[in-house]
């Protein structure tokens, strides 16, 4: 694909010359540095703290604590799960004082604040404070939590169950399942993750006392989600939380909410009359940023004597941590929910999710949001179905894959599909791979004395379709009659920049360098969602585009007006407004140059427009060498056929996919969060640690696409963010377990280490002493 | 990061007398553990001596049947080296597997031996190529010097000069790196040497050893093959959330067949 | 307090610090020199790779003591005037940045790396880039960009 469009984004030169301004390089007249005592103990009541001697250290101008906390009444975080379950249950949602006050219920957990000149005195004074902890029982896995006896995290949550939520027809499944000639069952994890985008938390927040309203420079992903989190814990009206965002140095969903260390740094500010800084280090961000996933999910499916899928059903615990984040149980339950069928025509289905605390950090959305769990489920599902039915794998898809003349596709839960060519995806894809040369790469990879498997997926998922329920751009022209473009998305690496900036001049017909856009700015007055769940481009991308076309209808009577004729006499095509004749014309962008300075300038405009969710969706292969003698997993091939509908930019599409197949495979083959049964540490808290993919893990990626246009929104564009992590937990590990099948090995949890796959390969050989005796 | 006093040490009396003048300094040559261990608050020294620079405790040289690297002589300075390329070889090999290009750019030779980690990779070669180390007090043979996890015979403010490997007829290293810290899980050097084939293994355990059961089979002749059919007892060998005893142990005996492959090539 | 005289990007800096300052926090805070990332703080990331007498190192495991007298190059002085370093122009041309807060480190550990080996195989990328984690792009583009910027300053 690559030839189409060559990389250059219009954000390169300031991010490779050093010129980025990512939240650490902000800095404000006069401001003042935080650190954050976090708790070392997972579950415990804190018998007191005393911070008089921290006060006497040098520099220290502040010591805060959850008194502060409670007297701001920053406890309440929002949540954008608002649905109710069939009993008419909410989810229950406890209190999170942004300072812990009576108890603290993971290990990092904001204890205290402290104020002072400098960073490192800060640091320094956090040593001088004195907490009494009495310790208390510790659960830190969520099965474990749901069990009776199990240690009770919250008053307010009993059994430690936040929320038990299904969908789908319970009866026709078991209905189905009755009459089944066969049913596969699995129960598999997607383990906990932590996102680790490298550009660690930071926030520095000023107060403007005479306006009585509050400057806000952080990581984000979008201003109007971001001001409407501030408002909801903090209580303070949207139009007093000003922030001032710029670029962010990665998300993966971990930026999307309001942080208890941000409503503390309010506190401070507006206590102390000065900004207060802080800069997270890595380690304190591996026990306090959101982590991601986390699910144990049963499934089971039921197949006919055709190899005819009849029904599916599912039940998911998944572990939220010690409390609720604003974005973690609509990713973990709605998100899931919506794609309970796959790719796959299954006439009945059901599913559960029990969302439940721990004493661990708390969960939240982390690329894909639950899509790729429930894809994984499903792959895994048809993959053990068709080794034991032995039915090809491909087969066995095509045998159920939901047909081209089905779309759109109402699913049995809460999707409804629009238009995709599953079939065609997986075709073009198993010929990319030469799949049919399978055999031979297997037979070369042994005589090596490597065990070679080949998997594939055939995965969909749903975008977000928006939480605000409209898209707004603006067109504005600045003092020099340059063509601006504001939006409220907020580019961690997308590169908007280059993509907004050329749907606008492909629109009309000008030079993409003649447009420059604006994200996320400070009082322009527009709706819309923020970067997330693959939905930018589809969302305030394909507005652009309506905001352009709008553009040239605005401009027309301005430019008859200069030409000195009616707008009906007015043709525009390339950037120019000419005459029927062609004998007169004149420049779009000149014609915003002539009424340059105008207040407001003529030619300034918004577009809004609703735009639904999109249903990107592909067809990966890969094939994945283990080395019997010590685990150890090398992606030998990987080739991506992938449908996102419309391509704008084809270099950086082809980037998102790299970088979600490399997310999967360092969930799949690396990732590990550790914590203690017993004491709930966080074992895996550093890069020491915690094994993230580096250079060479993945390849290269045989890239393909086949798309079938999205008629959802003017652009045909389905949205690529998340679609090679969802993609490639299957056909990873489908892969893996090829490779080991033949030793009896059919299961291995994520993350495939080398430890833990040497160790089914011992077991699977001991079994196969013990029956060969 | 506690407050510390830096001094940078002119001369290696200099380090001396300022290590005997501040019992909680500690000395520093590249700082590649140092300095992260201090950033986790997990010492607060009175001073920083930094001997890193000191002339009289770097270069490689080889004079008759021994090469000699002095204590501050960095990663990449031994990885680069013509001399140790010609020398040990495996010594070159071993030296580019530290860490990474950045550390290897600071890390020395000497600090890596005289902290001892478990995991590092110079122990092994120090220890199997039956190496002294030279310190400005006394001379350490290799099999005296290595008291496990951190641990070493150094006495207080003493001070590594340089290390002298005897040149080795054959050897070899290979490694099995820890995904995350690069660090090793197992490492085993094998080396045949005037005194017989030493196999010295690291990561694997709570400090270097040697690997008896494999020098045992060895000592008839390096032969291939001659490792296939050990097994490596797991009794005292690290067990922590990455992998239990029993891999690590397989990784010995992988890694060890391994480097007999490689020596033999 | 130490006083610290060294060259950055080619120019003469002399400043007092705390003893304790690290050469990231010299570079960012006193120097103003934010293109220089802090991306842990265990010496694993890399995206703090700044060259110190021609050499990479991860600048947040130093101290700025250590680098008195020393010679310093940050991206912010890769380029000559408007044009780029064959490593930076490699890295936009070939897509190897999203986010951009790897890059800096990325793009200094890559040219210390072509510096040592001119022409390097993927195996040898891969290794040579051990010091540096990126998040966002599965650095398939970066190992094509080291390669494109092999073959411009061949």
């Amino acid at each position: 694909m690559s030839e189409k469009h060559a990389a250059n984004r219009r954000e390169d030169l300031r991010l490779i010359t050093g010129r980025g301004r990512y939240s650490s390089d902000m800095n404000l007249p006069g401001q003042l540095h935080a650190a954050f005592l976090r708790s070392d103990h997972a579950h415990a009541e804190i018998v007191s703290i005393d911070t008089a001697s921290a006060l006497k250290r040098p520099g220290a101008v502040a010591v805060l604590t959850g008194d502060d906390a409670l007297a701001a009444g920053y406890k309440h975080f929002p949540n954008l799960l608002t649905f109710t379950n069939k009993a008419g249950a909410s989810l229950i949602k406890p209190q999170r004082p942004v300072l812990a006050h009576g108890r603290v219920r993971f290990v990092g957990e904001t204890v205290a604040m402290v104020v002072a000149h400098s960073a490192a005195e800060a640091r320094d004074a956090l040593d001088a404070i004195e907490v009494e902890y009495r310790d208390l029982p510790v659960v830190v896995d969520a099965e474990e939590a749901l069990q009776p006896g199990a240690p009770q995290l919250h008053a307010n949550v009993p059994g430690n169950l936040n929320f038990e939520w299904d969908t789908g027809d319970a009866a026709a499944v078991e209905q189905a399942f009755k009459q089944a000639a066969h049913v596969t069952r699995l129960k598999v994890v997607s383990p906990r993750v932590i996102p680790n985008p490298m550009e660690p938390r930071a926030a520095v927040i000023g107060y403007d006392a005479a306006e009585d309203a509050y400057d806000i420079y952080t990581n984000s992903q979008g201003i109007v989600m971001l001001r409407w989190q501030f408002a909801a814990l903090t209580g303070v009206a949207e139009d007093k939380l000003r922030f001032h965002l710029h670029d962010v140095g990665g998300s993966f969903g971990q930026r999307s909410a309001v942080y208890p260390e941000h409503g503390a740094l309010m506190i401070a500010a507006k206590k102390l009359g000065r900004p207060v800084k802080w800069v997270s280090s890595r380690s304190e961000g591996f026990l306090s940023d959101s982590h991601g996933r986390g699910i144990v999910m049963a499934g089971e499916l039921a197949i006919d004597k055709d190899g005819k899928f009849l029904a599916a059903k599912y039940q998911f615990v998944c572990d939220m941590g010690a409390y609720l984040t604003p974005t973690g149980t609509a990713s973990h339950v709605r998100n899931p929910a919506i794609c309970t069928t796959g790719v796959y025509k299954i006439p009945a289905l059901y599913a559960n999710f029990r969302v439940v605390m721990t004493n661990t950090a708390p969960v939240a959305a982390y690329r894909g949001a639950g899509r790729p769990d429930i894809a994984y489920v499903i792959e895994r599902l048809v993959d053990q179905a068709a080794h034991e039915l032995k039915i090809d794998r491909a087969e066995l898809r095509r045998r159920n894959f939901i047909p081209l003349d089905a779309f759109p596709y109402k699913t049995p839960t809460m999707g409804v599909y629009e238009a995709s060519d599953f079939n065609g995806c997986l075709t073009m894809a198993l010929k990319a791979a030469d799949y049919d040369g399978f055999p031979a790469r297997r037979a070369a990879a042994a005589k090596r004395g490597k065990l070679r498997g080949i998997g594939l997926s055939t995965t969909i998922e749903g975008t977000a379709a928006g939480m605000f329920p409209k898209d707004q751009i603006a067109i504005e022209f600045n003092a020099e009659g340059q063509l601006e473009v504001f939006t409220v998305a907020l580019s961690q690496g997308q590169g908007h920049e280059t993509t907004f900036a050329q749907i606008v001049a492909d629109t009309l017909g000008i030079d993409a360098t003649d447009v420059t856009l604006r994200e996320s700015v400070q009082g322009k007055k527009l709706e819309g969602n923020h970067t997330g769940g693959s939905r930018s481009l589809v969302g305030a991308g394909s507005i652009c585009k309506v905001a352009a076309q709008k553009l040239i209808e605005q401009a027309r009577p301005l430019a008859a007006e200069a030409l000195e004729l009616e707008p009906s006499q007015v043709e525009y095509a390339k950037g120019l407004f000419t005459s029927r004749d062609g004998s007169k014309s004149i420049g779009l962008l000149d014609l915003a140059k002539k009424h340059a300075g105008a207040n407001p300038h003529p030619l300034n405009l918004m577009a809004e427009g609703s735009v639904a969710a999109t249903f990107p969706n592909g067809c990966h292969i890969a094939e994945v060498e283990i080395d019997p003698e010590t685990g150890v997993s090398k992606i030998a091939a990987y080739t991506a056929c992938d449908d996102c509908g419309t391509v704008i930019n084809h270099a950086i599409v082809e980037g998102q996919i790299h970088g979600g197949v490399a997310m999967g495979a360092g969930q799949v083959f690396g990732e590990q969060v550790m914590y203690d049964k017993a004491s709930g540490q966080l074992l895996s808290g550093s890069f020491s640690d915690y094994a993230m993919p580096r250079a060479g893990w993945v390849g290269g990626i045989n890239m393909n696409d086949h798309p079938v246009i999205s008629k959802i929104n003017v652009l045909g564009a389905k949205g690529v963010g998340e679609s090679g992590c969802t993609a490639s937990l299957s056909s990873l590990v489908t892969a893996a377990l090829d490779a080991l099948r033949p030793l009896g090995i059919h299961h291995v949890d994520m993350p495939l280490t080398p430890p833990r796959v040497w160790q089914q390969i011992q077991r699977a050989k001991q079994l196969q002493q013990t029956k060969a005796k | 990061m506690h407050q510390f006093s830096y001094l940078k040490a002119k001369s290696l009396a200099d380090a001396a007398a300022l290590a005997k003048a501040n019992p909680e300094a500690k000395l520093m040559s590249g700082g590649m553990t140092l300095l992260p261990t201090l950033k986790q608050g997990l010492a607060q020294p009175s001073h920083l001596i930094d001997i890193g620079g000191l002339k009289e405790l770097s270069g490689i040289e080889v004079k008759g049947d021994v090469l000699s690297i002095g204590a501050v002589t960095r990663h990449y300075d031994v990885a680069s080296s013509a001399a140790v390329a010609k020398a040990i070889p495996a010594l070159s090999y071993l030296a580019n597997q530290i860490g990474d290009p950045q550390v290897r750019n600071r890390g020395t030779i000497g600090g890596s031996v005289a902290n001892n980690d478990p995991a590092a990779d110079y122990p092994s070669a120090v220890l199997a190529l039956n190496a002294t180390i030279v310190t400005d007090r006394r001379e350490i043979a290799a099999d005296d010097f290595f008291q496990g996890m951190f641990a070493t015979a150094l006495e207080e403010g003493e001070i590594v000069v340089r290390i002298v490997f005897p040149l080795p007829k054959r050897a070899a290293y290979e490694k099995f790196p820890h995904p995350a810290s690069g660090y090793a899980m197992a490492g085993v050097f094998i080396a045949e040497t005037a005194a017989g084939v030493r196999v010295a293994v690291t990561g694997a355990g709570p400090g270097v050893f040697r690997w008896s059961d494999a020098e045992k089979a060895l000592a008839g002749g390096l032969k291939a093959g001659a490792l296939d059919a050990l097994t490596v007892d797991a009794t005292d060998l690290n067990e922590d959330f990455h992998a239990t005893r029993e891999y690590r142990a397989n990784l010995v005996q992988v890694m060890g067949k391994r480097a007999l492959q490689k020596l033999l090539a | 307090m130490a006083k610290i005289q060294l060259t950055v990007n080619g120019a003469s800096h002399t400043r007092e610090v705390e003893d304790r300052t690290l050469l990231v926090d010299l570079l960012r805070d006193h120097l103003g020199l934010t293109g220089t990332h802090i991306g842990c703080d265990t010496s694993q990331c890399g995206c703090c790779t700044v060259h110190v007498d021609g050499r990479a190192v991860k600048s947040c495991t130093m101290l700025a003591a250590q680098v008195n007298g020393a010679t310093v190059v940050t991206i912010e002085g890769m380029a000559s005037g408007d044009k780029l370093h064959p490593v930076q122009q490699a890295f936009t041309d070939c897509h190897a940045l999203q986010c951009g807060f790897c890059t800096p480190g990325m793009i200094m550990a890559t040219a210390a790396l072509l510096k040592d080996n001119p022409q390097p195989t993927d195996e040898e990328i891969y290794h040579g880039l051990e010091g540096n984690l990126c998040r966002c792009t599965g650095y398939i583009n970066i190992v094509k960009a080291v390669k494109q910027a092999a073959q411009t300053l061949k």
